[in-house]
């Protein structure tokens, strides 16, 4: 009988249903895992195991993998449980038996199916941070509207009262606390964690907010410090944000640069198209009016 | 020439992008750099494609002229100086502000200032040196700046701006100096490859100082490139080719851009191009380069005196390995990376992945597929441990009708794009004689 163990969407929720499966000694064909919040068919003549996470699980698993694979199969494994794809708990499992039986030439060897699906899964999402360090647009809003809305909105958020305070602050304290820059993106996997450490480097000086519109999630950046994960889901959010769109002056001067820079003796949509898909328009400023030049 | 000083930031953005949009590059790769506490920026070894205008080419670099004003009369261009245009310039202020305001809200990923000569070539270079200087100083900008020098300015005003900028390019515009004489009489070849010369030694002697010092300030990291004008002038695609190689070999440029003519100009010294610019023989030329660059061919490997122009059903690789297919077939197992990348449907990234592959154990057909490698033009070309995929005659004619139909469809695409044709059972587009008389009164009466 087959047994499929049902564990968090995170990376630890996944490594430790990966430990449970393992240490259960049933057999790898006689073991499946699987996503507990993903809407699924049950399946007859099945057991099933709801794993409990615990970070002493997904530790010891994270070091193994380190040590006995590769640094950059740790990589690959980690990325792929931020992707979109809905089997991943169970590709990374399928990765890993190979992984620890062959060491740290895992990663090269595209001819395993198991370890090409987590290279597809792997370049599906690189390329879609990628696209992003390009696509996201920020619009920048007045601080004072933060002062009062902060409460408001922050106080909303699923967090703890202390933060609250805590970040305010940040916000406020630093040199050029006087402006924002807000962007919302809706990536296809998680990207946002991938995405944070290049602006963070870029734009070190200045607050920013990056809002996964989709997982309801986003990075904040006071200037001059470190970036932080929050969840936020609340409509506010999403009013907000569309506030501070509308009132950024150089909005208007960019699109005056792009239709500037066409030459229209070469127009030609597919080749954009090509380039920037359609899915990433409606976060980007010069898209506003329409998804077509 | 009036400049006038009254117009609005929006109405100078407007006229002076529109001016720069004839130069390609917009290329934002070649260096890494960190950002700093205190500044704003980084660059990207990879470079990073911001948006991409109506006409599918990238928008990386905040492309602006610091003034469309200009004292050469070049036939070609759209600033000459005997256009009737409005000639307007920017102050560096202004170029700065746009600049940092586009960087924060990520629009650009830098600038890539040119400009028209006003006054002398030394006057616009020292307007174009304050305006990086404030950039780079006063904004702390760390962000990629590409950078015109101008041909026949100071060299100590180019070394200066070298310091600064991040690429340099001087602009080759015709590949042979006739051309350049009969279309550009204000510039000369020397005048040209003078400062191209300077930034090539300049970088190599920067090299060396970087070796003693790791902090030494940096002189063009990007490296420089260049630009040629395709379709302007009557010469050939292999004259094209041994220019570019020998730019490659001896002044040490990054990359090269060709630029299909776009006549903006009515002039007897110009062509008249009904078709529309030269989009596929630019593409050609484009997929000869990187051969040139990464896949270690010769320009007299692709072409020659004999057959000066590259084919235009098929891509160079697919010509060459057509005319050369005593090489081949290859097994994929064994080869070596010089010769797998000069299969047809390799790449620099798939033939990496097979050599990674390979140390594991033997590949076969559907494992190639994985890795990237695009079979419908390689299986004439490989065997796996010994096999071809299905059997194949390795014949000239017989792979050149397999490979032209889908070649075909592309490069009508290319030539003809926007362009719709009405689906048709028959293969009529490709009969260029009439049909007969017999034919015609066979078709009309019914007894083929």
């Amino acid at each position: 009988m087959k047994t499929i163990y049902l564990c968090d969407n995170t990376l630890e929720g996944i490594l430790c249903g990966v430990y449970d499966a393992w240490s259960s000694r049933k057999g790898h064909d006689n073991v499946k895992l699987e996503l507990c919040d993903q809407e699924r068919n049950i399946e007859l003549f099945t057991e099933y195991e709801e794993v409990t996470t615990e970070q002493w699980k997904a530790d010891k698993l994270v070091l193994s993998i380190r040590k006995k694979i590769s640094e950059a199969a740790y990589e690959a494994v980690y990325k792929a449980s931020l992707s979109k794809e809905p089997e991943r708990a169970d590709r990374i499992y399928r990765f890993l038996i190979y992984g620890f039986h062959i060491g740290a030439g895992v990663t090269d060897m595209l001819q395993i199916p198991a370890v090409f699906d987590i290279f597809t899964i792997c370049r599906h999402l690189d390329h879609e941070v990628h696209l992003l360090t390009g696509f996201v647009r920020f619009a920048e809003m007045e601080n004072p509207s933060l002062a009062e809305n902060n409460s408001a909105v922050i106080g909303s958020a699923a967090i703890g009262s202390a933060e609250i305070v805590e970040q305010r602050s940040y916000l406020q304290r630093t040199g050029s606390a006087n402006s924002i820059l807000v962007s919302k993106i809706g990536p296809k996997n998680d990207v946002l964690v991938l995405l944070a450490p290049h602006f963070a480097d870029r734009l070190s000086g200045e607050n920013w907010i990056i809002y996964d519109e989709k997982r309801k999630k986003a990075v904040l950046h006071p200037s001059n410090r470190s970036w932080f994960l929050m969840t936020l889901d609340s409509p506010e959010w999403e009013d907000y944000l569309l506030k501070a769109a509308s009132q950024d002056q150089y909005e208007e001067l960019w699109k005056i640069f792009r239709k500037g820079i066409t030459i229209k003796e070469r127009v030609n949509p597919a080749c954009q198209l090509n380039h920037m898909p359609l899915r990433y328009r409606p976060y980007m400023t010069e898209f506003d009016h329409s998804l077509k030049d | 020439m009036l400049i006038q000083e009254d117009l609005s930031i929006q109405e100078k953005l407007n006229i002076l992008s529109d001016a720069a949009k004839y130069d390609v590059a917009c290329t934002s790769s070649g260096v890494d750099r960190k950002g700093k506490a205190g500044g704003i920026g980084n660059t990207v070894a990879s470079g990073i494609c911001h948006s991409f205008s109506a006409d599918g080419r990238c928008i990386s670099l905040l492309k602006i002229l610091f003034t469309n004003q200009c004292v050469y009369d070049c036939k070609y261009c759209v600033n000459r100086s005997s256009n009737d245009v409005v000639r307007t310039a920017f102050t560096p202020d202004e170029v700065c502000t746009l600049t940092m305001e586009f960087y924060r809200r990520n629009y650009i990923e830098g600038l890539f200032l040119s400009s028209g000569i006003i006054n002398s070539p030394d006057f616009t270079m020292d307007l174009i040196y304050q305006a990086l200087k404030k950039l780079r100083f006063q904004h702390h900008f760390h962000g990629y700046i590409h950078v015109k020098a101008i041909p026949g300015a100071d060299p100590v005003l180019i070394e200066k701006t070298g310091y600064l900028a991040d690429r340099m390019s001087i602009n080759l515009e015709l590949p042979t100096a006739d051309g350049l004489k009969k279309l550009a009489p204000g510039k000369t070849r020397s005048k040209i490859l003078t400062p191209m010369k300077q930034i090539q030694k300049g970088i190599a002697v920067n090299r060396y100082e970087l070796m003693e010092y790791r902090k030494a300030p940096k002189f063009v990291p990007a490296g420089q490139s260049t630009q040629m004008i395709v379709g302007a002038t009557p010469e050939n695609d292999y004259q094209m080719m041994m220019v570019a190689e020998a730019l490659y070999q001896n002044y040490d440029l990054k990359r090269v851009f060709y630029s299909a003519f776009v006549p903006v100009n009515q002039d007897s010294s110009l062509p008249a191009l009904p078709g529309g610019p030269p989009l596929l023989r630019e593409h050609r030329l484009y997929q000869a380069d990187w051969l040139l660059r990464f896949y270690g061919f010769k320009a007299d490997e692709l072409l020659s005196e004999d057959k000066p122009n590259f084919n235009v059903l098929l891509d160079p690789k697919c010509d060459w390995a057509l005319r050369h297919l005593e090489l081949f077939p290859v097994e994929i197992n064994c080869a070596d990376y010089y010769t797998l990348l000069r299969v047809p449907g390799m790449g620099v990234k798939s033939v990496q992945r097979i050599l990674a592959a390979r140390r594991s154990g033997p590949l076969d057909f559907d494992a190639l597929k994985k890795i990237g490698v695009v079979l419908k033009r390689a299986v004439y070309f490989i065997t796996c441990s010994g096999r071809m995929m299905y059997p194949v005659k390795i014949e000239e004619d017989y792979i050149t009708s397999h490979l032209i139909g889908e070649e075909r469809r592309r490069s009508w695409d290319i030539s003809t794009k926007g362009a719709y044709r009405q689906l048709s059972l028959f293969d009529d587009m490709k009969l260029t004689a009439e049909p007969a008389a017999f034919d015609q009164h066979s078709i009309l009466t019914g007894s083929m």
